[in-house]
């Protein structure tokens, strides 16, 4: 396949997250606001005059400092944030937004807070709950808290509209960029997909880290380079799997997927698309903020949700994904120490493979994997099980 | 008469391993890994291709397969495929009757569930430390002043066993250091090590499916102490192997050579 004529410029912006999108925003005025995480609704972080970016560690070396402050035994990821802090990677933000849905991650914006990190002038950090179950009741309590902890500070700390009208332009926008990555995303389905795994994970990940509007065009750019472009005549992969797990913010690992002769057709995992981009569907009846609240509610597939509706509901929706993008396997990864995600993987890799019958990989990993010996070893010993089984099968 | 290669370039020793068509051994070698592999595999190579008649350069063989972890550094290799793989079916072609392996490698340990035909059913590994490993015995081994082969055999005349708390090869150092500094008896200390690294063997195992037998491969498996320790702590059999099972990864590889040579 020829290579993405964007795909350079868009790993130029995941080299940093004060990349050139975000400077030319802030020097039109815009706000820039951190995030940490997906259960904040996007769009009430990207109203008319602010964005969003979603904080990322690219490039970390030692991570040693971050252990200081919040020891060994805390997500790496967590610990690769604030050192990038300490080290002065987020200078540029005006605030940050955080909800109490981690409490590895809560505590290193504290840490971030506490060491004065961040020493822009008039920079605040704003705290939020979100509910653990998903019903009426949590439904309520999430609205009231995006009011009171996301809206309110905006508006009347950085001036930002926050009104009905200003949340419908955001959707608007959202849904726009949910839109082409869904488009995007389809072509993944293919027999023979005209994009790797990689270049949508390039993609999809510079979707949370830039203002939406530079974004969307150079988005159009791609979806329109991908109508027409062909893949190559004799695959380059072996097996089709669907990853799923914890935050995977460096595209780099699902590269070295790729190169064990995986293609990655779908992405369940934080800073992934499915399903977290979806259009959001808004109606003229009820108060937007709860619509918003509500399409957050019912697609978050974060294991935070301890009901064991939503336990089995994600279990089902990966093997949904197995099926509708014809994969052979499923990767269950996790970063090191992460509570949610240790006892989501331990449960749901044994039900992929016994109740389901899906083959499934299940690892946990350091936030920085680069080029990993030992996980290329073992990437490549499941795609080489996998391949297996299709000759068996007849498939290959 | 067609020939397959296979060159396991590990972390510690690159083994290459040339059979026939029929699947049999013509030409093996062992030999330590040096810091590039790309140098290590070809010298390995050059050294087995010389074992057999009729044979010039690697470019004559009909087929080669690179596994270890420099898999994709060896030189005129038509693919690569992983360790776990090769060792499997090494497993499978010295003794088809196995179902469980623990290949105790320089750098890492895995637990490998075979199915009937050679292929990987399931596979665990240990990575995150060195701990348990081949570079473990030698650290080991090199407290005690001992080559490796002595210090395998030593724990074999222990009668008590003195237990070893660290679980960090430097740490572990450091303390078998103390304990022969106290004048503790040098085989009983061997023994304690034995069974630390035989204990973490056992989750290995279990993960891999292990039930009443199971074959141990890579260097560490020519240890006797480590075999009897592994016995003693899984309460199943460790199953003798009648080819080196160092061999086992270059083997497989070889023969996976034969059988995509052949297609």
């Amino acid at each position: 396949m020829r290579d993405l004529s964007q795909l350079y410029d868009f790993e130029k912006l995941l080299e940093e997250a004060n990349n050139d999108l975000v400077r030319e925003a802030m020097a039109k005025g815009h706000h820039p606001v951190g995030s940490v995480c997906s259960l904040i609704p996007e769009p009430l972080l990207n109203l008319p005059g602010c964005f969003s970016v979603r904080l990322r560690a690219p490039r970390t070396g030692s991570i040693d400092i971050g252990t200081y402050y919040m020891s060994s035994l805390l997500c790496e990821c967590c610990r690769a944030v604030l050192e990038r802090a300490v080290e002065g990677g987020y200078q540029f933000l005006d605030c940050i937004i955080a909800p109490d849905a981690c409490s590895q991650m809560n505590r290193c914006v504290e840490n971030i807070e506490h060491l004065k990190c961040i020493e822009k002038e008039g920079f605040f950090v704003s705290y939020c709950d979100v509910p653990m179950k998903s019903d009426e009741t949590a439904l309520r309590h999430y609205v009231r808290q995006m009011q009171t902890h996301v809206l309110a500070p905006l508006h009347d700390k950085l001036g930002v509209d926050t009104s009905d009208e200003s949340l419908r332009k955001a959707v608007a926008q959202h849904n726009q960029l949910c839109n082409l990555l869904q488009e995007i995303s389809a072509y993944r389905k293919e027999e023979n997909p005209r994009i790797t795994g990689y270049e949508f994970a390039v993609l999809c990940t510079a979707s949370y880290c830039c203002p939406k509007e530079p974004l969307i065009e150079k988005l159009a750019l791609v979806a329109e380079e991908l109508r027409t472009r062909e893949p190559d005549r004799k695959p380059t992969f072996r097996v089709k799997v669907v990853v799923a797990g914890s935050e995977i913010d460096d595209p780099a690992l699902i590269g070295l997927m790729e190169e064990t002769g995986a293609r990655v057709v779908a992405d369940r995992f934080c800073f992934g698309s499915l399903p977290e981009r979806m259009p959001i569907a808004l109606n003229d009846t009820e108060d937007v903020l709860t619509q918003i609240c509500r399409h957050y509610l019912e697609i978050g597939k974060c294991p935070r949700y301890m009901n064991a509706e939503k336990v089995l509901e994600r279990q089902d929706y990966v093997h949904r994904l197995v099926q509708e993008y014809h994969a052979d396997g499923v990767i269950y990864q996790q970063m090191k120490f992460c509570d949610y995600w240790g006892y989501e993987r331990a449960y749901a890799s044994r039900n992929m493979r016994e109740k389901y019958d899906v083959p499934t990989l299940s690892i946990d990993r350091p936030y920085v994997t680069g080029s990993s010996g030992q996980l290329r070893t073992r990437f490549q010993a499941f795609v080489e099980s996998l391949e297996i089984k299709k000759l068996h099968n007849g498939e290959g | 008469m067609r020939y397959f290669g296979g060159c396991d370039a590990g972390s510690t020793y690159t083994k290459c391993v040339i059979i026939d068509e029929n699947s049999k051994i013509v030409a093996s070698v062992t030999n330590r890994s040096r810091i590039n592999p790309v140098l290590s595999a070809q010298a390995a190579l050059d050294e087995a291709i010389v074992q057999v008649e009729g044979l010039r350069t690697a470019q004559e063989l009909a087929y080669l397969v690179g596994t270890g972890y420099g898999r994709n550094k060896v030189p005129f290799a038509d693919e690569n495929i992983s360790e776990i793989s090769c060792h499997a079916m090494g497993v499978h072609m010295a003794n088809p009757d196995v179902r469980a392996v623990i290949d105790i490698g320089g750098q890492d340990v895995k637990g490998i569930a075979i199915d009937t035909d050679g292929t990987v059913l399931n596979f665990a590994m240990n990575d995150k430390c060195a701990a348990g490993t081949g570079r473990f015995f030698e650290s080991m081994a090199n407290a005690f002043e001992l080559s490796l082969e002595e210090f395998s055999k030593l724990s074999l005349k222990a009668k008590n066993v003195i237990p070893i708390t660290a679980q960090c090869t430097v740490f572990a150092e450091s303390e078998v250091v103390s304990l022969v500094g106290e004048g503790k008896p040098m085989e009983e200390i061997a023994a304690g090590i034995q069974l630390s690294v035989a204990k973490r063997c056992f989750v290995m195992a279990k993960k891999a499916g292990a039930t009443d037998h199971i074959a141990l491969t890579g260097g560490c498996a020519k240890n006797e102490g480590l075999k009897q320790a592994i016995e003693k702590v899984l309460k199943i059999k460790v199953v003798d192997l009648p080819v080196d099972p160092q061999l086992m990864g270059a083997l497989g590889a070889a023969e996976y050579a034969r059988r995509k040579g052949n297609v």
